[in-house]
């Protein structure tokens, strides 16, 4: 009978669903703005006259009307400039393009690689996705952690140092890897990572790429493919050609 | 209005000629050729529309309603809550209809399976992360997420809370006295942000954050500080803005709603007014294409707290020791009647800013048939030897219509700001500079209207320097199209506003509009009542009773302080008739306690000149009564019995005196503008010094008239502004 | 017990064909059959008796009066004095739904309400007043007949107002006018 009922009705069969909850899994950053003594409206920004030069190319690409599309460059002048990306910089940004705030805040908001509080001099960005995970990511991120005495998210005190982890920075072919601003390091062992944080606290610039040996993305152990000469004009022709 | 269906038919026809006219007028500003239409298929059902029409105004054409969040139809379109996706033929993925332009022979289907199931699917990613706290949430009843799950949400729920981790939560945001945020129930249709940037003209909302941490708000700490802020709470289409002094009060279904007209402003906006045991709860607005579309200025919103704070409740002498007494009705008619009788024709009568048209023919019939023509409004008109002002209407009435004045291409405003003064018809203002291209230029203090003007100036001079045409935005105005010139009824109260409405009007007059029935010439009222009580002869400011010296002076709900203890004799009796014990009330002598708007069935014209009624929501408190009625039961103790006892009877009166005051709800068409504008030049003289409006900032909007003075709210908001601009 | 339903089934076909046999025989013969004849008493009834048949046959006149409310013994107050307004309920401004909005609604003028010192509800002496809004008419003209009909007074107050049609077009959003720009879209 059951089996039977079970054919007539195969739709409740089907109605079975799952258990699932809801990610309640919050990012670090807060997406609201707090006044801090090193954030709050009151400091003062500007841009230096290099960057202001620099405001005006970038304006000169959009055309009139349009020139909040601006938005992104300029915020980005603004974090270069400073570290991190204050408030004051965000509404400065804002007077420059002529928009209300709210508009800079949501784009400054939603771009991660924004930081809106106050971060280090090296801003140390420890890849943990996947293919730099099943590398040894996690060693790597134990080193850095172990060196500068902080945990993820924080600062150390001199303001020199921030780790963050991220997700992948599209070197897994180097994995592991951390990104210290703009510049990569790859192919890491835990060595190498306290070498570039040792000369990085220094204030030495230790060399951006791949830490073991190989120029760019090339196979580690060597050509596979690609390894004779490259023949010659003519190859493969058909003789009587 | 209860006429016999014979006059109204006459009225009908008669006006309805009226608004053919006006649709044709419209009409003919349009030039385009109208693109022709296509044919789509709804459920099967064919519907021609105009091309790029989207899904869903085709569907609603044939009454389909299709579900939605984010779609409102006077904000841009957001396409960003997926409620509305429906199946399209031939399309292998549900298209958002809010956001869709239909393509000829679609067949859009509504209610098929696919549909069904992508409602059902969008409908539980919203509820995932909804809190479940309906029993205690202040929208419950009136939510469209509530309606909505019931309709097309699924029966059960796949969100089981193993971890007893929660839902996502936000913390809640304060944006001020009025609005009460619970940003956990926030569904991001972003309505409110659109509302503060397209209609409030603050861009104070926005998204921060992106994905599950996407959240709505001001990301500063920042008070929601506009004139409108009240409409983001009819918006929100969940429980996360409500209505802050309204919260926790009422459920939806156990108030009546009583559909009634606003006074607090001279646009006249459309309410309806919720109340609960003879208690107005809150006011929400009632759409008017005409008039308020479907907004609502804060101080019309919030202030109905103020209708049960201070209150007049029973009639009061004044004891030889100067004190007030309560007595009974009895008493305190006799009493007056005697001030009456002994005074003879030495009696006058100021009019408030919110008395109804009953109440001002009530008065002006009683004087007349003491023998007394002393029947003023607090506020002034320009008049002139012999002749006044405000013979033709055309002189002070905004003549273009409120919905008109989005579609002009050039805007003089002349000492008024429209943000404070009538913020609804600054939202029009808005939206023709928004999406018109309109242009719009301020003579007057530089004020924030929320919108980009051209400042010419402070000075009065340069408008006489524009009605002589000497100023070069005088040929701006005379190439113009759609020219307007609104000026504000407080410029022209000023002792020299008879140049201003004799140099304007006719100026206004020479224009040449692309459209002969174009009006030009537009005078933007702040009194609810002014424009009744002008039409029935009521004569503009109170020069002439001080200088009358009237022995018994009647105050009816005169607040504004025109009449002082200075400026009237000494042995004056002064009665005062109204409902809040504001400033015209310790003048007095004999107190008659009368109505608020919303607690009477009663006649106000607005700035435009149309007359609409108020309909009892609640009955008066204490011993107060209807106004008329008081003046009707007055007049039997002084012995001269006015002609009505009812309603009806003194609406016929009413419309003796003027048919239009009887048309509800219609605009009257206006005459006589060159014989108006040449009556005004006779009376020409100079314009000195600067032009100043009364209500600069937010700070000035909230607390204006007796009702708005005893609101609570009102007061927490001035307070909130305050402090808002003192630390900005 | 499924199978058991569908095994009894034919059984059930039968009859009913007999059912749809017997109905159509009937039906077909019904023109022809024969029916009791109609007697005329006319021939067999005295005068008198012919005089009140013939009072029988015409139509009863019924008192002219349009209004019920002289029979219906509702009290004077409630018929007189009562104004009755006719409208379209507006659009809750709360709310986005409008299937509510297309009946006509009858709403009386509002009389007093106190506080019941005993639960603090809301009472009121106005038996009329659960009427307000809740009457649906299809038509006004409905509404109006069925309040003359109880002698109350009426206004018809909403006006048919046509719906302004409005461009909705979400590229709107991003067009190249520079004060549309300004805002978030």
């Amino acid at each position: 009978m059951l089996s039977r009922s079970k054919l007539l009705f195969p739709s409740i069969a089907r109605n079975i669903r799952c258990i699932s909850k809801s990610a309640t899994n919050l990012s670090d950053n807060l997406f609201v703005h707090r006044d801090t003594p090193e954030d709050n409206p009151n400091i003062p920004f500007e841009f230096d006259e290099e960057n202001k030069r620099r405001i005006k190319a970038i304006l000169n690409n959009y055309p009139e009307g349009h020139k909040r599309g601006a938005m992104i460059p300029l915020l980005d002048l603004a974090q270069r400039q400073v570290g991190w990306l204050p408030i004051s910089a965000m509404h400065k940004v804002a007077e420059v393009l002529g928009l209300p705030n709210m508009r800079v805040y949501e784009v400054a908001t939603f771009y991660t690689m924004f930081l809106r509080k106050p971060t280090g001099t090296y801003h140390v960005q420890v890849c943990t996705t996947t293919p730099c995970w099943l590398k040894g990511s996690d060693e790597i991120l134990d080193a850095c952690k172990r060196k500068l005495g902080i945990g993820v998210g924080e600062t150390t005190k001199d303001m020199k140092f921030t780790i963050s982890e991220v997700e992948c920075l599209g070197a897994c072919v180097n994995a592991p890897m951390i990104a210290v601003n703009d510049d990569y390091y790859e192919d890491l062992s835990v060595k190498d990572t306290e070498e570039i944080l040792d000369s990085l606290a220094k204030g030495q610039q230790p060399k951006a790429g791949p830490r073991n040996g190989r120029f760019a993305s090339e196979p580690a152990a060597g050509l596979t493919s690609l390894t004779t000469e490259p023949p010659g004009p003519g190859f493969g022709v058909q003789s009587g050609l | 209005m209860l006429r016999v269906p014979l006059t109204r038919a006459i009225c009908l026809t008669h006006s309805s000629r009226v608004l053919v006219t006006a649709s044709a007028r419209l009409q003919s500003n349009i030039p385009a050729k109208a693109p022709e239409k296509v044919e789509v298929f709804i459920d099967d059902q064919p519907v021609m529309v105009a091309p790029g029409t989207t899904v869903l105004q085709a569907a609603a054409q044939i009454g389909v309603e299709i579900p939605r969040f984010c779609y409102h139809e006077r904000l841009a379109v957001a396409g960003n809550c997926r409620m509305c996706l429906v199946e399209v033929e031939k399309s292998p993925k549900p298209v958002a209809a809010c956001a869709m332009p239909v393509m000829k022979g679609w067949r859009i289907k509504t209610n098929s399976e696919m549909t069904r199931k992508a409602r059902e699917g969008v409908m539980e990613f919203l509820l995932a992360n909804h809190p479940l706290d309906c029993p205690i949430c202040d929208q419950g009843g009136e939510c469209d997420l509530q309606d909505q799950a019931m309709v097309f949400g699924s029966d059960r729920s796949r969100f089981t809370d193993i971890d007893h981790a929660g839902k996502r939560a936000v913390e809640d945001k304060d944006i001020g006295p009025l609005v009460k945020t619970i940003m956990t129930r926030c569904i991001h249709c972003t309505r409110c942000i659109r509302f503060a940037s397209e209609i409030a003209g603050v861009d104070d909302f926005g998204t921060t954050g992106r994905g599950n941490e996407m959240q709505v708000g001001t990301y500063v700490e920042k008070l929601f500080l506009t004139e409108l802020s009240g409409n983001v709470i009819d918006l929100c289409p969940v429980g996360a803005l409500t209505n802050k002094p309204y919260s926790f009060s009422a459920r939806p279904w156990e108030v009546r709603k009583i559909d009634s007209i606003d006074v607090l402003d001279a646009l006249g906006s459309n309410i309806v007014v919720s109340t609960r045991t003879g208690e107005v709860l809150r006011i929400l607005p009632r759409e008017n294409e005409d008039i308020n579309e479907e907004w609502l200025s804060d101080k019309s919103r919030f202030a109905c707290d103020g209708l049960k704070r201070q209150r007049l409740i029973t009639p009061m002498l004044r004891k030889p020791n100067g004190e007030l007494e309560a007595v009974e009705w009895e008493t305190a008619l006799i009493g007056v009647a005697q001030a009456v009788q002994n005074a003879g024709d030495k009696v006058a009568a100021v009019a408030g800013s919110l008395v109804d048209a009953e109440q001002l023919i009530a008065v002006k019939d009683l004087l007349n048939r003491l023998g007394s023509e002393l029947l003023c409004t607090e506020q002034k008109f320009p008049t002139a030897d012999g002749t006044s002002g405000t013979d033709f209407r055309s002189n002070y009435l905004l003549n273009s219509s409120i919905a008109a004045c989005e579609e002009a291409d050039l805007v003089l405003l002349v000492g008024t700001n429209p943000r404070y003064e009538a913020p609804l018809l600054n939202t029009r203002l808005r939206k023709g500079y928004v999406h018109k291209e309109q242009d719009i230029a301020l003579i007057g203090p530089k004020v924030d209207l929320s919108y980009r003007y051209e400042h010419l100036g402070n000075s009065s001079s340069i408008v006489q320097d524009i009605a002589s045409g000497k100023h070069p935005f005088a040929q701006r105005l005379k190439s113009a199209k759609r020219p307007l010139v609104i000026v504000g009824a407080n410029a022209l109260s000023r002792s020299d506003g008879k140049a201003f409405l004799a140099g304007l009007h006719s100026f206004a007059n020479q224009l040449t509009p692309e459209d002969k029935n174009w009006k030009v010439w537009n005078v933007l009222q702040t009194n609810a009542s002014q424009v009744a009580a002008l039409d029935m002869g009521y004569k503009a400011g109170v020069e002439e009773i001080v200088a009358a010296g009237p022995k018994v002076l009647f105050l009816l709900g005169a607040d504004g302080g025109a009449i002082n203890k200075d400026n009237i004799p000494k042995d004056c009796f002064v009665v005062y008739l109204g409902h809040h014990g504001d400033n015209g009330a310790p003048l007095a002598h004999a107190i008659l306690p009368g109505a608020a708007y919303t607690e009477k069935q009663a006649t106000y014209v607005n700035t435009e000149g149309r007359a609409q009624q108020t309909l009892v929501a609640i009955t008066p408190p204490g011993m107060a009564r209807d106004d008329w009625k008081i003046i009707r039961a007055l007049s039997e103790v002084i012995g001269t019995s006015l002609p009505y006892d009812n309603l009806d009877e003194i609406r016929d009166r009413l419309e003796d005196v003027a048919p239009h005051l009887v048309r509800y709800g219609r605009l009257e068409e206006n005459n006589f503008y060159a014989q108006a504008a040449q009556l005004a030049k006779l009376q020409a003289s100079s314009l000195q010094g600067d032009i100043d409006v009364k209500q600069r900032t937010l700070a000035d909007f909230f607390m204006t008239d007796s009702i708005s003075r005893a609101s609570p709210t009102m007061a927490k908001c001035v307070q909130a502004v305050k402090k808002a601009q003192a630390t900005a | 017990m499924m199978a058991g339903m569908l095994r009894r089934l034919p059984k059930s076909v039968v009859s009913l064909k007999w059912y749809q046999n017997s109905v159509s025989a009937y039906s077909s013969d019904a023109l022809k059959q024969k029916e009791a004849p109609i007697v005329d008493n006319s021939v067999i009834l005295d005068d008198k008796e012919m005089k009140e048949r013939e009072k029988l046959t015409h139509l009863v006149n019924l008192p002219k009066e349009k209004t019920l409310a002289s029979i219906n013994g509702v009290p004077e107050e409630h018929v007189k004095d009562r104004r009755v307004r006719i409208f379209i309920p507006a659009k809750n401004a709360m709310q986005s739904g409008t299937n509510n909005l297309n009946t006509w609604r009858i709403e009386f003028d509002n009389r007093e309400r106190w506080e019941n010192p005993l639960m603090g509800w809301s009472s009121s002496a106005d038996p009329l007043s659960n009427m307000s809004g809740v009457v649906e008419f299809n038509t006004k003209e409905e509404a109006i007949n069925h309040c003359e009909k109880n002698g109350w007074k009426w206004l018809v107050s909403s006006e048919e107002r046509k719906k302004k049609e409005r461009v909705k077009n979400y590229g709107v959003n991003f067009s190249w006018d520079k004060r549309t720009r300004v805002s978030t879209k």
